[in-house]
């Protein structure tokens, strides 16, 4: 162990002799980063991430049409389809109850809710009714609808609770309190079902967590975490051009030669390109924080993303150093990798704003992977639990490049 | 003597890219002597580089096997890596670092440090002459200065045996006088074991207690200098050069009749000597350089203009020709 983490400690020194460094993990994607931040919304909040939900409305009476409204009123961001037509991604497609299980099941949108019918008229009756919920479990994502859905159930059946009683009141006040007509009565039931509706609507909904989580996203709550997941990439694949050149000078041929075991070189040079990972995503995060971006409330969920994601990223390091044999051939595929893998998985841009098809493509990319745990933490306040599926396929690409590197890794 | 390095069969077989084998070295024994200075003398691509890189470690044989100081280089690479320090061809060395941090780091390898380390390293910057530049990186030393610290770092865990392949290519010849004094008292003063490959004959000649000569991957030859020179006979060669002109036979059958200590006389016409310019008289005589005057007495008799005359006394080069119909440098 101490031989290995002397020969990671010599590769640091190593690199860090060199003055270009700095400006390789700092200067460049400090500024990278800075200017698509500011390109994707700066400092101001940027465009949130719409959150679709289908909606199935088989009642089609007043108190749907009112939690229709209220929910839509509880967040601009909420795109409730079919009737948000431009935004629900339909391609003009009528919408089915299986499609939407789809679209729901493939990540498109956040929940599905139905409207049973007869809903308006039990609730207004007071009788029990339920509104269907469904959504793809675990994820912050489907919470924050959760909450908005809540929120204005809560509302609206507030207020008819409000209207009936009201009435029941009334009724039960005496004699000379009884409604002229059934019309006098649905004004009476309509004016406090009204002014409940209003005083709810002045309260601090539950929905304010959402908000509060959406209004600190910037343009560099995205450039960040991209660029610097970019970075991570790049500067830690350099390390199959420092495998080769090692090579190249023998000093791991000379090293092997020692009374050191292969695992310990290899181990070794494998830790030292995982922390200059973690000091560029170090670096960038820092500079985040300084321009104000706000990382979620789960600092452990970000890190573990950050360690996943640079433990991949070294695995693909070893494997390229075991498919090149020179370092321009090594500097040419970092090149095509990192400038089709960073856009591809999202590290430019945001994946949410590519076609459908795309995103699905971009997922070859192990960034894309990454971004989905920074922003399940970063956007919709997500835990360790909900990052752990996209880790899960991070952990695999890394397990598939270790094993076929190990097995073609050629020291001399 | 006690035996260090023992090889059985070594054989190292690589796959071209094409699928078909090749086989670099072929059964190689070898048996090295404690304090001894041994070299594996060969041209290039004879195979001293890859029966080194597989005694030390480096490649695994295809089969055969090393023994150093009793431990199996296959089984046991641990233990016998300890006792050899390891001197490659190439600068093996990080060239942004200076030459201290370069050796404090290859010394932890060793599993070395502190103290300890820090008083190795200053005692091979002393012997390699190079505690004044100690600090600077090791990318603005000199080529022969590369050279030093990279048998520095060989030497830092005082092994019991140092490999040291090709130690002077491309250095000036001070610096090699220097790198070859310093093998000599590797073993004189520091009594260690030097497993040395060079193609330089002459390298050596002057080193070697023992030498193997090494061609198409397999021994031909092992032995002291002396002992090797032996096998060839120890005639000296006088070659006159005489141009295109022709010579009567009956010139060639008088010298060995007449002149005292020669035992034949040969022509080689323009074109079988490797010379297309020029025929050559080659004469063998047990003490070339007294039976010189006499030959050229016989020549000018003759009216045969010489062109030039060498005398070339038995050596390794001589053995490698006589062994294999090359010369070495070919």
């Amino acid at each position: 162990m101490i031989k290995l983490l002397s020969i990671a400690i010599n590769d640091l020194r190593v690199m860090f002799a060199d003055r270009g460094i700095w400006v390789q993990i700092v200067a460049i994607p400090v500024a990278i980063a800075f200017f698509i931040g500011l390109a994707n919304g700066g400092f101001g909040a940027g465009d949130p991430v719409p959150l679709l939900i289908d909606i199935f409305d088989n009642d089609s009476g007043e108190l749907a049409a009112q939690f229709l409204t209220d929910l839509r009123a509880t967040d601009s961001n909420l795109v409730l389809c079919p009737a948000d037509a431009d935004l629900c991604r339909l391609d003009g497609s009528e919408l089915t109850e299986e499609q939407a299980q789809t679209r729901l099941t493939d990540g498109i949108t956040s929940a599905i809710i139905e409207i049973p019918a007869g809903f308006s008229t039990q609730a207004l009756a007071g009788d029990s009714t339920a509104i269907i919920y469904r959504s793809e479990e675990g994820l912050g994502q489907t919470s924050a609808v959760l909450s908005a859905v809540q929120a204005v159930v809560q509302r609206v059946s507030g207020a008819v609770v409000a209207a009936n009683v009201g009435v029941n009141v009334f009724e039960n006040s005496g004699p000379d309190f009884r409604f002229a007509d059934d019309a006098d009565q649905a004004a009476f039931e309509k004016a406090i079902y009204d002014r409940a509706t209003v005083i709810w609507t002045a309260l601090p909904p539950a929905v304010q967590y959402s908000e509060s989580a959406r209004q600190q996203t910037s343009g560099f709550s995205q450039s960040i975490p991209g660029i610097a997941t970019m970075y991570v990439m790049a500067n830690v694949l350099v390390g199959a051009i420092i495998l080769i050149t090692e090579r190249k000078q023998w000093t791991l041929q000379r090293l092997i030669m020692m009374p050191v075991s292969r695992g310990q070189v290899i181990g070794g040079k494998m830790l030292a390109r995982f922390v200059t990972g973690m000091i560029q995503y170090a670096v960038l995060f820092a500079f985040g924080f300084m321009l104000g971006v706000r990382y979620g409330d789960s600092p452990l969920a970000i890190l573990l993303v950050m360690v996943v994601f640079t433990l991949c990223a070294t695995a693909m390091s070893l494997l390229l150093a075991t498919i090149v044999t020179t370092d321009q051939q090594a500097g040419a595929i970092l090149n095509l990798v990192i400038l089709t893998l960073a856009p591809l998985g999202g590290a430019w841009w945001p994946l949410e704003i590519m076609p459908q098809w795309m995103q699905v493509v971009g997922h070859i990319s192990p960034i894309a992977w990454a971004m989905e745990g920074f922003q399940t933490v970063i956007f919709h306040g997500g835990g360790v639990q909900d990052v752990i599926p996209p880790m899960l396929v991070l952990l695999a690409i890394t397990a598939v490049c270790f094993i076929i590197a190990v097995r073609r890794f050629k020291y001399e | 003597m006690e035996t260090l390095v023992e090889a059985r069969g070594l054989v190292k077989n690589f796959k071209r890219k094409d699928g078909t084998e090749v086989q670099a070295v072929k059964g190689v024994n070898l048996d090295i002597q404690k304090g001894e200075i041994f070299s594996l003398l060969g041209p290039n691509g004879a195979g001293k580089t890859t029966t080194i890189s597989m005694i030390s470690g480096l490649l695994t044989p295809t089969s055969g096997d090393a023994r150093i100081g009793g431990f199996s280089i296959t089984k046991q690479p641990m233990e016998a890596k300890r006792l050899m320090g390891v001197v490659p061809q190439e600068i093996a060395l990080y060239p942004t670092l200076s030459a201290r941090q370069n050796l404090n780091f290859f010394g932890r390898m060793y599993g070395m440090g502190g103290a300890e380390l820090n008083k190795r390293i200053d005692e091979v910057l002393d012997l390699i002459d190079l505690k004044d530049r100690q600090k600077d990186k090791v990318d603005t030393f000199s080529g022969g200065m590369k050279r030093r610290v990279n048998i520095g770092v060989g030497l830092l865990h005082r092994p019991q045996l140092i490999y040291m392949d090709e130690p002077t290519v491309g250095i000036d010849p001070q610096n090699r006088r220097r790198i070859l004094d310093t093998v000599l008292r590797l073993r004189d003063e520091y009594k260690m074991t030097v497993l040395y490959t060079t193609h330089l004959m002459e390298e050596s000649q002057e080193l070697s207690d023992r030498v193997g000569i090494i061609d198409h991957g397999e021994i031909i030859a092992m032995g002291t200098v002396g002992e090797l020179i032996q096998q060839v006979g120890e005639e000296d060669q006088l070659v006159l050069k005489i141009g295109e002109q022709t010579i009567d036979t009956s010139l060639i059958e008088r010298i060995p009749k007449e002149i005292q200590g020669v035992t034949r006389a040969a022509f080689e016409p323009p074109g079988e000597t490797g010379d297309q310019t020029s025929g050559e008289v080659i004469v063998y005589a047990k003490r070339g350089r007294k039976a010189l005057p006499h030959l050229i007495q016989i020549a000018n008799e003759a009216a045969l203009e010489i062109m030039s005359v060498e005398v070339r006394e038995p050596d390794l080069e001589a053995v490698f020709l006589h062994m294999t119909g090359r010369a070495l440098r070919d």
